[in-house]
């Protein structure tokens, strides 16, 4: 708390990202990836409607030089918006669209997708592809400290984006596909000093030691999702990737935990209070990483904390987020093979025989999985969940060859044949029956990353595989809108108010969009010759 | 797969730095041997299938078949990317022995090599008489505006395409997802029926050519039913209603179709 008084005292004049801000988050701002702490990305606006939504046009566009592939979720405090890119953030004008400064680390030693920033009292917080967590000022992108937290040269790298929470940002890594060890840190808001770490892989002799044959020392379980919060608690709920080598598990006999695991972790202290393991001794690179999204609803007549998680491995799961009971799991898709169901403890019932091989073993979902890192929401009107969903299978190989740590080597491979790519379908799940209560099928090349943002105007919005922003009614799934973007979505939208009215926004690959409803432009005086 | 087309871009110059070698050396002797392909392929399967496809074709990392990306490589530094990998890239050095290392250079040569530039056997004016005559070809195809407009235009097919991408398209037409060709009938509100190929379609619009080679632009609000295949009309039987010779003749003309001539460097 000292810290946080210090943090205040140091921007005294400035208007400051409080805590309490981010848990009231979001409203006319949007001031987490989520949008909240709780993964619900649901936006209370209610100017844009499913009656009014087929008059959105877009406001400006922000081009981003060099961009491929734009991972960045936009935050928006205050009429400013923040979106990263490689190794890079910027502040633009929300109303506008105009750029106000921006801040690259041109010394950064790797480049890579980067998936957005963290907002905490003056200051935006974001993660360079190898590992150095920086703090900037967020009106002038001045760094104020920026600290290496791990090293790449032992396979880890960074894709996303930290979470501030009260006085600390958290953050974890990537590389679980080529050999490392996963870890989750929390570092101090105001300083940069760490905090505490809990490595998601155990060192033998400790709890978990034991479920890792040999591998241990790399077993992957990297965490390179941020994760949500529970403010009453104070519990991160944080995902873990899967266990390497991705498709070969002969050398790794075990359940390989904390590997395509949901850990429930102490903000204070960084000590996990339990963890649930979606799919024990993965060899299909099913990491657990989506959003663990967290609601409170009356279970079979009771009021209960839950945690809502639509896996990778084709399950939709529903906790107890208290306790990290499993209290159910249905099927996110049709395309679904490796299991028959999840029994009564929450371990799969698995299909023998779906296990990589030489020659390639089609297994349902593919190595995407049936959800991936793509935002679902959570709208408590309709008390419904949205996940993009991918029916897809692909073939799994494995590798004879001897598994060596950050060289590359994965155990094998997958993807689908080019005759039997699969196809995304938006689906919406009444998460106490599990059941789907529509579904909206896409177009496309089935390479999409978009997901959703659900609004209190009706609309849920969503990138589809084919380039298109669209509004689908949030109770029918009937489409109200699209706009062609022109490329690809692999990032998710957002909404956010600036001067009083509601816009969504979205990163294409190389481009932000903020779309409004209609409204004819006003026209400006007399321009000054220079 | 933009990640890929990432990846690949990351692992272009990279790749260049290994082309620009004066003086090359001899051809080994595994490079466009039927027997060494074969190998190669195998042991493709082994280490290189779990990144880039069983077949080449692409997964983690980038396709192999589209010989843009890495045009400069030359044998002898495709062998040295195999046996060293790409520093700064997933792609990792082989174990392998020289000797198969070759046999790898030799199949992923042929993955991508241009029709044109290959020793295709067969015989090219009597696969002309099969692609106007009883293959029927040119009903659909068009070579250098001879020929029908459904069909993908083969006006250059020798000297983009590798022979084994020809031979399995004449085989297996759908095997690589058949996009922009896939058959599609659809009627409208106000009661036109169409039917043809999808060049581009989605949920709000469809880019619909006819036989005639007539576009058709519409509005995914006009359509009342549409029935898409997930597969091009182009015929499936060839394998038995070519004779193998016919085959290799109707390959061999395709094998010709280039813009550019192809002219042999002298070792």
């Amino acid at each position: 708390m000292k810290i946080v008084a210090l943090l205040l005292l140091a921007g005294a004049l400035v208007a400051q990202v409080k805590h309490e801000d981010i848990v009231r988050s979001p409203n006319a701002d949007w001031l987490t990836v989520a949008g909240d702490f709780r993964g619900q990305r649901h936006s209370p606006l209610t100017q844009i409607t499913a009656a009014n939504a087929n008059q959105l046009v877009p406001k400006w566009v922000h081009h981003i030089e060099k961009a491929t592939g734009l991972r960045t979720n936009p935050l928006v405090y205050q009429g400013i918006m923040y979106v990263t890119s490689n190794n890079e953030v910027r502040g633009i004008d929300a109303a506008s669209g105009r750029l106000i400064w921006q801040w690259k680390d041109t010394r950064a030693k790797k480049d890579g997708a980067n998936r957005g920033a963290a907002l905490l009292g003056d200051r935006v917080f974001f993660i360079t592809a190898d590992c150095f967590l920086t703090a900037l000022d967020r009106r002038t992108g001045a760094v104020l400290w920026q600290k290496q937290y791990a090293n790449i040269n032992e396979g880890v790298f960074a894709t996303m984006a930290p979470l501030a929470v009260k006085d600390r940002v958290l953050v974890g890594v990537g590389g679980g596909d080529t050999g490392m060890r996963g870890f989750v840190a929390a570092y101090s808001a105001a300083t940069g000093e760490e905090l505490w770490r809990f490595w998601t892989v155990p060192k033998k002799g400790e709890p978990g030691g034991d479920s890792w044959g040999k591998l241990v020392e790399y077993g992957g379980a990297a965490t390179w999702l941020s994760g949500t919060y529970d403010p009453e608690s104070n519990t991160l709920y944080w995902t873990t990737g899967n266990p390497w080598p991705d498709f070969t598990g002969q050398e790794r006999s075990g359940d390989n935990l904390y590997s395509c695991s949901l850990l429930a972790i102490d903000l204070e202290t960084g000590k996990v209070k339990w963890h649930f393991q979606f799919t024990p001794h993965d060899t299909h690179d099913w990491d657990a990483q989506a959003w663990p999204v967290l609601v409170d609803l009356p279970w079979k007549g009771t009021p209960r904390k839950l945690v809502l998680h639509a896996n990778r491995n084709g399950f939709f799961y529903v906790l107890d987020r208290t306790t990290g009971e499993f209290l159910q799991a249905t099927k996110l898709v049709d395309q679904l093979d490796w299991a028959t169901g999840i029994d009564a403890k929450g371990r799969p019932i698995e299909v023998p025989g779906k296990a990589p091989t030489p020659n390639g073993n089609r297994v349902c979902p593919g190595v995407r999985g049936a959800t991936n890192w793509m935002s679902p929401s959570w709208n408590p009107d309709t008390k419904l969940l949205y996940v993009v969903t991918l029916e897809q299978c692909d073939l799994f190989t494995s590798s004879s060859q001897k598994a060596e740590p950050n060289k590359g080597f994965s155990g094998g491979g997958a993807g689908p044949k080019p005759v039997d790519l699969g196809q995304f379908v938006l689906r919406a799940f009444d998460p106490l029956t599990g059941k789907r209560v529509w579904e909206y099928p896409m177009t496309g090349p089935g390479e999409s990353w978009s997901g959703t943002v659900s609004t209190a105007g009706g609309v849920v919005f969503f990138g589809d595989d084919d380039g298109h922003l669209v509004g689908v009614d949030a109770r029918t799934g009937a489409n109200v809108w699209h706009f062609n973007v022109g490329e690809g979505l692999t990032a998710s939208p957002i909404s956010y108010a600036v001067n009083g009215k509601q816009r969504i926004a979205i990163a294409s690959a190389t481009a932000i969009f903020s779309f409004g409803l209609f409204e004819p432009v006003k026209a400006v005086p007399l321009p000054l010759k220079r | 797969m933009r990640l890929l087309f990432l990846f690949s871009l990351l692992a272009v110059p990279t790749l260049a730095q290994h082309g620009d070698a004066a003086g090359k050396p001899p051809q080994n002797p595994a490079i466009g041997n039927p027997v060494a392909i074969d190998a190669g392929k195998t042991l493709f399967a082994g280490g290189c299938g779990g990144c880039h496809g069983p077949d080449g074709a692409g997964g983690r990392g980038p396709s192999l078949r589209d010989k843009v990306m890495w045009h400069s490589l030359d044998d002898s530094a495709l062998y040295a990317t195999i046996e060293k990998g790409i520093p700064g890239t997933e792609m990792p050095a082989s174990q392998q022995p020289p000797e198969k290392l070759w046999q790898l250079v030799a199949f992923v040569r042929s993955l991508s090599t241009p029709a044109i530039e290959m020793n295709v056997p067969g015989d090219a004016r009597l696969g002309e008489a099969v692609f106007l005559g009883q293959a029927g070809c040119s009903n659909c195809h068009a070579v250098q505006g001879r020929g029908g407009k459904l069909g993908p235009d083969l006006s250059n097919a020798g000297g983009t395409r590798s022979l084994p991408y020809l031979r399995e398209s004449i085989l297996d037409p759908d095997a690589n997802g058949a996009a922009g060709y896939r058959s599609i009938q659809v009627k409208l509100h106000n009661g036109q029926e169409l039917s043809g190929v999808e060049r581009n379609r989605s949920n709000y619009s469809l880019q619909l050519q006819d036989r005639t080679g007539a576009l058709h632009l519409i509005d995914m609000a006009d359509v009342r039913e549409m029935k898409a295949s997930r597969t091009s009309p182009m015929p499936k039987d060839y394998k038995t209603r070519l004779s193998k010779i016919e085959l290799e003749n109707l390959l061999a003309y395709l094998a010709q179709q280039s813009l550019r001539p192809f002219v042999a460097e002298k070792k």
